[in-house]
C-alpha cells in the first residue's frame, strides 16, 4: 500500500484552520454528549449549513469531530449524574454511576477516557489499512452491487437497530416512500410533484434531516420537564489504579475489536456496538454479578466500543458513498452541499479530503482526552443552561441555516415541516433515524436496481452471477432467517439470556 | 469567486463559529454596490445573475468567471446565486418573475431549450422566445468513451460487437442521453440506455466496465483520457475541439449528430434594449481579456460568443432539428414529454 497520500493527510491535518475547525467540533460534540437530548446527527443537521463557506476538508474534520466528540461526551453524564447525554452511553450507567457512588467516579472517568483513546486509535488504524483496500474494489461496484448493498442496509436499519422493530420498519417505509417523490430519473415522468417545480428534483436530505433531527428533537426536548440537575459525585483522582487498567485490559481489547466491525455494518453504529460490547464482557465475566455493582470493565468495554465504532462507521461512506448509520447519512449530506462526489472514487480523487478527514481524528482524539479528563467539571456546568434559552436560538439557526444551502424560501417550509413529523415520531416512539437512512438509501434501491435490470436486459439472475452482489444476497438472506434460526437453537441450549436495556434512545 | 470564497474561509476562520454562521447566512450575497446611480442610469446597484445549478459546476464556474470580468467594467458588484432545481428550469422561472430592468440576470443552458423538451412535461421546459437574451458564452462538448479493456475503439467497432450496447448517460434529458440515441439510431446498433446520476457516477460506471460506453462533458473527461484510462470513440462537436484534436467528430465518422451544450446570458423579457447593450459591451469586453481566455481553456469551453439573436436562433433551430431526427428514428428520451 501506498502510504504518500497518507503521510500527505496529516500535513492537512495541521493547518492551523483545520487544527481549528478539528478543536471546534469535539468541543461541540463534548458539549452535546454532557446535554442529554440533543444528539450528534441533530447537532450536525443543525450545522450543515455552517460547512458552505468552508474547505469540504476542514468542514468534514469538524463534522467528525462532533460525532466521535459525542461519544466521550455522554460518558461524563453518565458517570456522575446517572443520566446518559447519548444512547451510547447509556450502558455505561449501570457500572458507571455504581462506581461513583462508591467514590470512584475517577476511575470510571479515567478508564473510559483511556478506552476511548485506546478504541478510537485501533480503529483509525484498522481503517487506515481497510479502506483503500476496499476502494481498491470501488470499480467492481456497479448497480447491481449497490442494489444488493442498500437492500442490506435497510434491512439491517429496520432490524437491527434499538427499540421497537416494527416501528423502525414503518419509519423505514415511509422514508422509502418520500424517495420517490421528484422526477423518475429513468423515464423523466413527474412523481408526486404536483406541478410544483420545487418538487422536480425530489424532497432534498438536508431540509428532511435538519427538520427531523434538528427541530424535532428541539420541540421535543422543549416538553421534557428536565429535573433540576443533582450536584454531581466529586471527581478525585482520574487516574486509574495498575489494577483497574489491567483488570479492564481485556475489556479495552475487545471493545476495540467488536466496536471497529459492528460499526462498518450498516445499521450499526456507536449504540449497538456499546450494547454487544457491554453483554459480551458480562458474559465472559467469571462473577458476571459484578456487573451492575461497579465493574470496571462495564464502563472500559461500551466506552472503547462506542468510540471504535464511530471512527469505522466513516468506512462505508467514503469509500463507497454509503451512509452506515443516521449521523453519517447527515455527513454526507454535508458531502453533498460541498459538491463532493460521493462515490467510489472518493479515496482515489479525493485523496486530501479523504486523508486528512481520518488523520484529523488521532489529533481529535488526542484533544479529546486531554479534555475529558481535567476538564470533566466544566463540562458538567454545561447541564445549568436551560432549554429556554437554547431553544430558540437553535431553532433560528436551523432555519437560517436551512436557507442558506439553497436560497430557497420553499426549504424552510420543508424543515417545518419536517420538523413538526421528528417530534410527532419522537413522541409516538417513532425513531427518525430508519426513516432518515431508508430516504438516502432508498433512490439509491431504486436507481440501482432499474439500472441493473437494464444492463441485465431484464434478468434477475443477473445478480446471483456477480461475485460481490452475490455474496451481499446471501448475506441479506442469512439476516433475514438469523432471526428465525437463533431462537430454535437458543432453546436447545437453554442458555441464560441477555437483558439488553431498551433504554437505546437513538440509533447514533 | 476564488476571492470570494477565500474572504469567506479567512474571516470563518478568524472568528470562529459565529461570525461562520453569520457569513453563510448571508449566502452568495457577499459585496455591495460600489457603484450605483440615481436610478435613471444603469446600472443601478448590483446586479445578480441566477444559477440555475449547484455552486461548483461547470455553469456556475462559467457565471463566476463572466460575472468577475463584467463586474469590473460595469463598475458595481456582479454576484452569482446558485437556485438549482429541475435541471435550471427553477432559477429560469424566478428570473421571468423579476423587474425587466437588467439588475437580475440568469444563465440559459441550450439544453433546457433544445433537448430536455423532449423528455420532461411542459411544467419543466422552457422556451429562449421568453427572454431577452444578452450574449452566447461558450460551447460544452461531449465525448463518447469506453475503457480501454472493452477494446472499442471506433463506432465501427459498436457495431461490430454483435450484441447490444449498453450506454451509461448523464441523465433523462440531457446532452449526453440525445447524443449517443441519435448515433445509435443512425448508426443501426442495438443498445439500452442506462441513466446516472450526473457525470461523475457514469464516469465511473465507464471506467468499471458497468457500461460499455457513456458520453461525458469534454471536461469531466479529459483526465481520465489523458491518462489512458479511458478510450475517446468520438466527440459530438461541429468540429473537432482543440482540446481532443485526435478524435474524430461523430459527422467525420459519418453521423449527422453534432449535440453540444450551449451556454448563454439572459434578462428578463421586456428589458430595454439600451440596458441590454451596454451588458452586451461589458461581457464582450470580458471575453477579451486574458483570465477570461484562460478560464475557457483551463475548463476546455469553446468560446461562442455571438449575439442575442444568434442565440436565440441557435437554440430554436436546434430544437426543430432534433425534434425531426428524433421523429424520424422514432427515439423516446423520457415520457414526462
Amino acid at each position: 500500500m501506498d502510504f504518500a497520500p497518507v503521510l500527505h493527510g496529516f500535513s492537512v491535518v495541521v493547518e492551523p484552520t483545520n487544527l481549528l475547525y478539528c478543536l471546534i467540533g469535539v468541543v461541540i460534540g463534548m458539549l452535546v454528549g454532557v446535554l442529554p437530548g440533543l444528539g450528534p446527527a441533530a447537532t450536525i443537521a443543525i450545522l450543515l449549513p455552517i460547512t458552505f463557506g468552508i474547505e469540504p476538508v476542514t468542514a468534514i474534520i469538524m463534522l467528525a469531530g462532533i460525532f466521535y466528540g459525542a461519544q466521550y461526551g455522554g460518558t461524563i453524564t453518565s458517570v456522575l449524574l446517572r443520566l446518559p447525554g447519548e444512547a451510547s452511553s447509556v450502558v455505561t450507567v449501570f457500572d458507571g454511576f455504581a462506581l461513583a457512588r462508591q467514590g470512584k467516579a475517577g476511575t470510571a472517568l479515567g478508564i473510559a477516557a483511556i478506552g476511548s483513546f485506546i478504541g478510537g486509535t485501533v480503529s483509525i488504524v484498522a481503517l487506515t489499512l481497510v479502506a483503500p483496500f476496499v476502494a481498491g474494489f470501488a470499480l467492481d461496484f456497479g448497480p447491481p452491487e449497490y442494489t444488493a448493498l442498500a437492500l442490506l442496509g435497510i434491512l439491517l436499519v429496520a432490524t437491527v437497530g434499538g427499540g421497537s422493530r416494527t416501528k423502525a420498519v414503518v419509519a423505514a417505509c415511509i422514508g422509502l416512500l418520500l424517495a420517490t417523490v421528484g422526477r423518475d430519473t429513468f423515464t423523466g415522468a413527474e412523481r408526486f410533484t404536483f406541478h410544483n417545480l420545487n418538487l422536480g428534483d425530489g424532497l432534498d436530505f438536508v431540509p428532511i434531516a435538519m427538520g427531523l433531527f434538528g427541530l424535532g428533537e428541539i420541540l421535543y426536548n422543549l416538553e421534557e420537564r428536565h429535573n433540576a440537575v443533582k450536584a454531581p459525585s466529586t471527581v478525585a483522582n482520574v487516574w486509574p489504579s495498575r489494577a483497574d487498567l489491567r483488570q479492564s485490559s481485556g475489556a479495552i481489547g475487545r471493545g476495540s475489536v467488536l466496536g471497529f466491525l459492528l460499526g462498518i455494518l450498516p445499521g450499526g453504529g456507536a449504540t449497538i456496538a456499546s450494547l454487544v460490547a457491554y453483554a459480551v464482557e458480562k458474559r465472559r465475566a467469571k462473577n458476571p454479578e459484578r456487573f451492575g455493582k461497579g465493574a470496571v470493565e462495564g464502563v472500559a468495554a461500551p466506552e472503547t466500543a462506542n468510540n471504535a465504532a464511530a471512527t469505522s462507521s466513516f468506512i462505508p461512506l467514503l469509500t463507497l458513498g454509503i451512509p452506515a448509520n443516521a449521523t453519517m447519512a447527515v455527513i454526507y449530506g454535508a458531502l453533498l452541499i460541498q459538491g463532493v462526489s460521493v462515490g467510489p472514487r472518493l479515496v482515489t480523487d479525493e485523496p486530501d479530503l479523504f486523508w486528512g478527514v481520518v488523520n484529523s481524528m488521532y489529533i481529535g482524539n488526542i484533544l479529546l482526552l486531554i479534555m475529558s479528563i481535567p476538564l470533566v467539571g466544566l463540562f458538567v456546568k454545561i447541564l445549568r443552561v436551560r432549554p429556554a434559552i437554547l431553544a430558540p436560538i437553535t431553532v433560528l439557526i436551523t432555519l437560517i441555516g436551512v436557507y442558506t444551502v439553497n436560497n430557497s424560501v420553499f426549504d424552510i417550509g420543508l424543515v417545518i415541516v419536517f420538523g413538526a413529523v421528528g417530534y410527532l415520531m419522537k413522541k409516538l416512539g417513532f425513531e427518525p433515524g430508519p426513516l432518515v437512512l431508508a430516504f438516502v438509501l432508498g433512490s439509491l434501491l431504486e436507481d440501482s436496481l432499474r439500472r441493473s435490470l437494464l444492463i441485465f436486459d431484464g434478468d434477475p439472475t443477473g445478480f446471483l452471477s456477480r461475485p460481490i452482489s452475490g455474496t451481499l444476497l446471501l448475506i441479506f438472506l442469512l439476516v433475514i432467517l438469523l432471526p428465525i434460526i437463533t431462537p430454535t437453537l437458543a432453546r436447545r441450549r437453554a442458555p441464560r439470556r441477555e437483558t439488553t436495556p431498551s433504554a437505546t434512545k437513538e440509533l447514533v | 469567486m476564488t476571492t470570494n470564497h477565500r474572504a469567506r474561509r479567512w474571516a470563518a476562520t478568524g472568528a470562529g463559529l459565529a461570525l461562520a454562521l453569520s457569513l453563510a447566512a448571508c449566502g452568495g450575497n457577499v459585496g455591495g454596490g460600489s457603484g450605483g446611480g440615481d436610478g435613471s442610469e444603469y446600472p443601478n446597484g448590483p446586479i445578480k445573475i441566477l444559477v440555475g445549478a449547484d455552486p461548483g459546476g461547470s455553469t456556475d464556474l462559467i457565471a463566476r468567471a463572466a460575472a468577475d470580468g463584467a463586474s469590473d467594467e460595469l463598475g458595481v458588484a456582479v454576484t452569482v446565486e446558485n437556485k438549482p432545481g429541475a435541471n435550471g428550469a427553477l432559477s429560469l422561472q424566478e428570473l421571468a418573475n423579476e423587474d425587466p430592468d437588467g439588475q437580475t440576470l440568469a444563465i440559459f443552458n441550450g439544453s433546457l431549450a433544445y433537448i430536455t423538451p423532449f423528455a420532461v412535461s411542459e411544467d419543466e421546459a422552457v422556451s429562449i422566445e421568453d427572454y431577452e437574451v444578452v450574449t452566447g458564452l461558450s460551447l460544452d462538448d461531449y465525448v463518447l468513451v469506453t475503457a480501454p479493456k472493452s477494446g472499442f475503439k471506433t463506432v465501427k467497432d459498436l457495431a461490430a460487437a454483435g450484441r447490444p450496447i449498453n450506454f451509461g448517460t448523464t441523465g433523462v434529458g440531457t446532452g449526453s442521453q440525445l447524443s449517443q440515441e441519435l448515433l445509435f439510431a443512425q448508426a443501426g446498433i442495438k443498445a439500452t440506455s442506462v441513466p446516472f446520476d450526473g457525470g461523475s457516477p457514469t464516469l465511473t460506471a465507464v471506467l468499471g466496465g458497468q457500461v460499455d460506453v457513456g458520453s461525458i462533458q469534454l471536461g469531466e473527461a479529459i483526465e481520465q483520457i489523458e491518462a489512458g484510462e479511458l478510450t475517446p470513440i468520438v466527440t459530438f462537436a461541429e468540429k473537432r475541439p482543440s482540446y481532443l484534436a485526435d478524435t474524430p467528430t461523430a459527422v467525420e465518422a459519418g453521423y449527422d449528430v453534432p449535440v453540444q451544450q450551449a451556454r448563454a446570458i439572459v434578462a428578463p423579457k421586456g428589458t430595454p434594449d439600451d440596458v441590454i447593450s451596454t451588458l452586451e459591451d461589458a461581457f464582450t469586453k470580458t471575453f477579451e481579456t486574458d483570465a477570461y481566455k484562460k478560464f475557457n481553456e483551463d475548463n476546455q469551453l469553446t468560446p461562442w460568443e455571438v449575439s442575442g439573436d444568434e442565440v436565440t436562433e441557435t437554440y430554436t433551430g436546434n430544437l426543430e432539428k432534433y425534434r425531426a431526427v428524433i421523429d424520424e428514428h422514432g427515439i423516446k428520451l423520457g415520457e414526462g414529454a
